[in-house]
C-alpha cells in the first residue's frame, strides 16, 4: 500500500484528497503547512507528496527547497497542485515530479497520483 | 498617500492607504488610515470578499504587498475563479504581490495565539502592508471568551502597528448590530443589500472612522465587472460646491431669437432655467433649439430619460435643427439613460462626469421627473439631490435648461413636478395648451429670470418645420386667452383671470 503526504493549508481540500485517496487504497498523511510536512517527512517516508503552493508558516516551494537539500527527502516525488498556472510555479519550484492545476477532478488526481508512483518506481528499480 | 485637509486639527495630515475603489476613497476621504485596523461587516453575498480582493490586488498594482488570510470561506481556487472575471483581477500579481494562506487549521487546531503569530509571520515573511483576514467570526467562535477574543483584535492591532501594516477584518452581521471589538478597531464599514419595494440596491456605510473624517451616511454601490464601485451621495459629496460661484454678467442664446429678445439677450450664462409644459408642449425641442449654438467653446450635452439620442437627431432634423455636424465634431453629446432601475447618484455621478470630461457649457436635463422616477422609493432625497447638483453645475459655468412635464395639459394652474423647484432653477419659463374653439394653441411666458429684466408677456408659439416660432406681439396671445382670438386686442376685457398663470 503506497502512503500519499498531503500538504495543504485549506482543511477542505486536505479531506477530500484524504477521502479520495483512502478509498483508492493509499494510505493518507496529512499536514497543514510546509512546516508540518517536513515534520510529517521526519516521521515517516511517504511514497509520494502532494503539496499546494501558497501555506503559511512554510509554502510548498520553500518545503521542496528544503527537501532537495536533503539526500534523504530527494527522491520522494512531488506533485505540486494550485490555483496558479504551472508556469508561475515552474518559475519559482525546481525539481517536482507533476503539477495539479486547482479546481482538480478526481480522475485527474487519481491519474496523476498513480502516474508519478509508477514514475517513482521505475526510477526506485 | 492621499493629503487629506480634514485630518483633526491642523496637524500633519495621517498617512493612507488608498483602497483604489471607485468612489470608496472620496467617501473616506483619501483611503484608509496607514497601520489601521478595520471591520467590513455584512451579510453573505454583501461583497466583503470582492471587497477584499478589489483592495488587495489595487494594492499590489500600486507595487505593494498583501497577505489574504481566509478562515471558513470559500477555497482558493474558487475564490479566484470569481474574482477573474474583475478586471482588477491580476493573476500576475500572484504569489509575490498577493499571498492567500488559509488559517483555520492552525487556528482550530493550535489555538488563537498560534493563529496571530501566523498572522505576523505572514505579514513579515511577504513584507506585507496590508492583512485581509476573510472570516472574523470564525476567530470569534475559536475564542473561549469574549474576553480572549477581544485580546486577539488588541494584539493583532499592536503587530500591525509595529509592522506597518493596515488590516481588514471581514465579517457576517447585520446593521445597527454591536459587539465589543468595534470599539476597538479603527473603522466600522458595513456593506447591505437594501430592498426598496420590488428593487434591491448596496449600500456602504462608514459607521466609524477614527482619526478623521469620512462621508458619513449610505451611499449606493454596484458590484460590475470593475468590481466594486461606490457612489457617494451627491448631496453629502457637493453639500458645497467644489468652487467658488461665478458671475460671469454674460447671455447665452436659447437658439430662438424671438425668445432671447423676451430675455433680454438670452439666458444668463451660468444659470438654470426650468422649462416647465405638458406632455408634448415643446419642451424638448426648446432644448435642442438651445443646443444647436453648442460650439467649441461652449460644448453641450443632452441628459435625458425618456427619447433616445437617435430619435432626438430625427426630432431635430424635422425642426430645421442641424445637430449631426455638431456631434461629429464632438461638439454636442446625446446621453440617455432610462428611468428603470439604476442608482441616483450613479446618475448624477455620469452626468458630472460627463459635463467636467468635455467642459460642456451648455445643458439640457431632458426630464427632470426622471431623477425622481429613480429615486421613487425614497423622494426625500429629490430635492436635496438636485439642489447639490445645480449649484455644482453653476460653478462649473454651465447654463442648464431642465425640462420638467406638469401634471394638467390644459388650464390655468400649472402644477409642478416637485416642490423646491426655485432652489434649483433661477429662471422659469412656461409653456401650455390652451384650447380654443376645439383647437390646441400653444402660449410661452417667462415667469422669472435671475436679477434682470425680462418681457413677461405672453406670447403664442408654433413648432414648425423650421423650428419654434415665436408670435411677434403678445396680441395673439392674448386674443386666445380671451377666448375671443378673433377681436382685436383693444377689444379685449381688462380683467381676465386666465391670462397669467398660478405656478404651484
Amino acid at each position: 500500500m503506497a502512503t500519499v503526504l498531503v500538504v495543504d493549508d485549506e482543511f477542505g481540500i486536505v479531506d477530500v484528497l484524504e477521502t479520495i485517496l483512502t478509498d483508492e487504497g493509499y494510505r493518507v498523511l496529512t499536514a497543514c503547512n510546509g512546516k508540518q510536512g517536513l515534520v510529517r517527512l521526519s516521521e515517516e517516508k511517504p511514497d509520494v507528496i502532494l503539496s499546494d503552493f501558497m501555506m503559511p508558516i512554510l509554502g510548498g516551494g520553500e518545503m521542496l527547497r528544503t527537501m532537495a537539500a536533503q539526500p534523504a527527502y530527494r527522491r520522494i516525488p512531488v506533485i505540486m497542485m494550485s490555483s496558479l498556472g504551472e508556469d508561475v510555479i515552474a518559475e519559482r519550484c525546481k525539481g517536482y515530479a507533476a503539477f495539479l492545476h486547482k479546481p482538480f477532478r478526481v480522475a485527474a488526481v487519481l491519474s496523476t497520483v498513480a502516474r508519478v508512483l509508477g514514475t517513482g518506481a521505475n526510477d526506485a528499480a | 498617500m492621499a493629503g487629506d485637509p480634514i485630518d483633526a486639527g491642523g496637524q500633519t495630515p495621517l498617512a493612507r492607504v488608498p483602497t483604489g475603489i471607485p468612489g470608496l476613497d472620496t467617501v473616506l476621504r483619501g483611503g484608509l488610515l496607514t497601520a489601521g485596523i478595520y471591520i467590513v461587516r455584512g451579510e453573505p453575498g454583501a461583497g466583503k470578499t470582492i471587497f477584499g480582493n478589489q483592495l488587495c490586488f489595487n494594492h499590489a498594482a500600486a507595487g505593494n504587498r498583501a497577505v489574504y488570510v481566509t478562515l471558513l470561506a470559500e477555497t482558493h481556487d474558487r475564490m479566484m475563479q470569481h474574482m477573474q472575471t474583475m478586471s482588477f483581477f491580476d493573476r500576475a500579481r500572484i504569489p509575490d504581490g498577493i499571498y492567500y494562506v488559509n488559517g483555520f487549521h492552525v487556528l482550530v487546531e493550535d489555538g488563537i495565539k498560534e493563529f496571530i503569530d501566523l498572522l505576523r509571520r505572514e505579514i513579515r515573511t511577504h513584507n506585507a502592508t496590508l492583512l485581509i483576514l476573510d472570516g472574523l467570526v470564525a476567530t470569534e467562535e475559536s475564542s473561549g471568551s469574549d474576553r480572549e477574543f477581544r485580546k486577539f483584535i488588541h494584539e493583532l492591532q499592536a503587530h500591525i502597528a509595529i509592522e506597518g501594516c493596515t488590516a481588514l477584518l471581514l465579517t457576517n452581521g447585520r446593521r445597527n448590530e454591536y459587539h465589543p471589538e468595534h470599539t476597538m478597531v479603527d473603522g466600522l464599514i458595513e456593506l447591505h443589500d437594501v430592498l426598496f419595494g420590488t428593487q434591491t440596491e448596496r449600500e456602504l456605510e462608514v459607521r466609524k472612522f477614527r482619526g478623521t473624517d469620512a462621508l458619513r451616511g449610505r451611499h449606493s454601490f454596484r458590484i460590475t465587472d470593475r468590481g466594486i464601485v461606490v457612489y457617494p451621495r451627491i448631496e453629502a459629496l457637493l453639500a458645497r460646491p467644489t468652487a467658488d460661484d461665478q458671475w460671469p454678467d454674460e447671455r447665452c442664446a436659447t437658439g430662438v431669437n424671438q425668445l432671447d429678445a423676451m430675455l433680454g439677450g438670452g439666458i444668463p450664462r451660468g444659470t438654470a432655467t426650468l422649462v416647465l409644459g405638458a406632455s408634448g408642449s415643446g419642451k424638448t425641442s426648446l432644448g435642442l433649439h438651445f443646443l444647436s449654438r453648442s460650439s467649441a467653446l461652449e460644448p453641450g450635452l443632452l441628459f435625458g430619460f425618456y427619447e433616445m439620442p437617435l430619435r432626438l437627431r430625427h426630432k431635430a432634423a424635422g425642426l430645421g435643427i442641424k445637430l449631426d455636424g455638431l456631434i461629429e465634431q464632438g461638439q454636442l453629446e446625446f446621453l440617455w439613460y432610462p428611468p428603470t432601475e439604476d442608482i441616483l447618484d450613479a446618475l448624477g455621478d455620469r452626468l458630472l462626469e460627463a459635463v467636467r470630461r468635455r467642459r460642456v457649457k451648455r445643458l439640457v436635463i431632458d426630464g427632470l421627473l426622471g431623477f425622481q422616477e429613480i429615486a421613487a422609493d425614497r423622494p426625500h432625497r429629490i430635492g436635496r439631490f438636485l439642489t447639490a447638483l445645480a449649484n455644482e453645475l453653476r460653478v462649473l459655468n454651465v447654463t442648464t435648461v431642465y425640462t420638467a412635464e406638469t401634471r394638467n395639459l390644459i388650464g390655468g394652474v400649472i402644477e409642478g413636478p416637485t416642490s423646491g423647484l426655485s432652489t434649483i432653477a433661477e429662471n422659469l419659463i412656461l409653456l401650455r395648451y390652451v384650447e380654443i374653439r376645439s383647437q390646441l394653441r400653444r402660449l410661452i411666458s417667462i415667469v422669472k429670470m435671475r436679477d434682470s429684466d425680462f418681457d413677461s408677456s405672453l406670447r403664442e408659439f408654433r413648432i414648425t418645420a423650421t423650428g419654434i416660432e415665436l408670435a411677434r406681439t403678445f396680441d395673439s396671445a392674448e386674443a386666445i386667452l380671451s377666448g375671443f382670438p378673433q377681436l382685436k386686442t383693444e377689444e379685449l376685457p381688462a380683467d381676465n383671470a386666465a391670462r397669467r398663470p398660478r405656478v404651484k
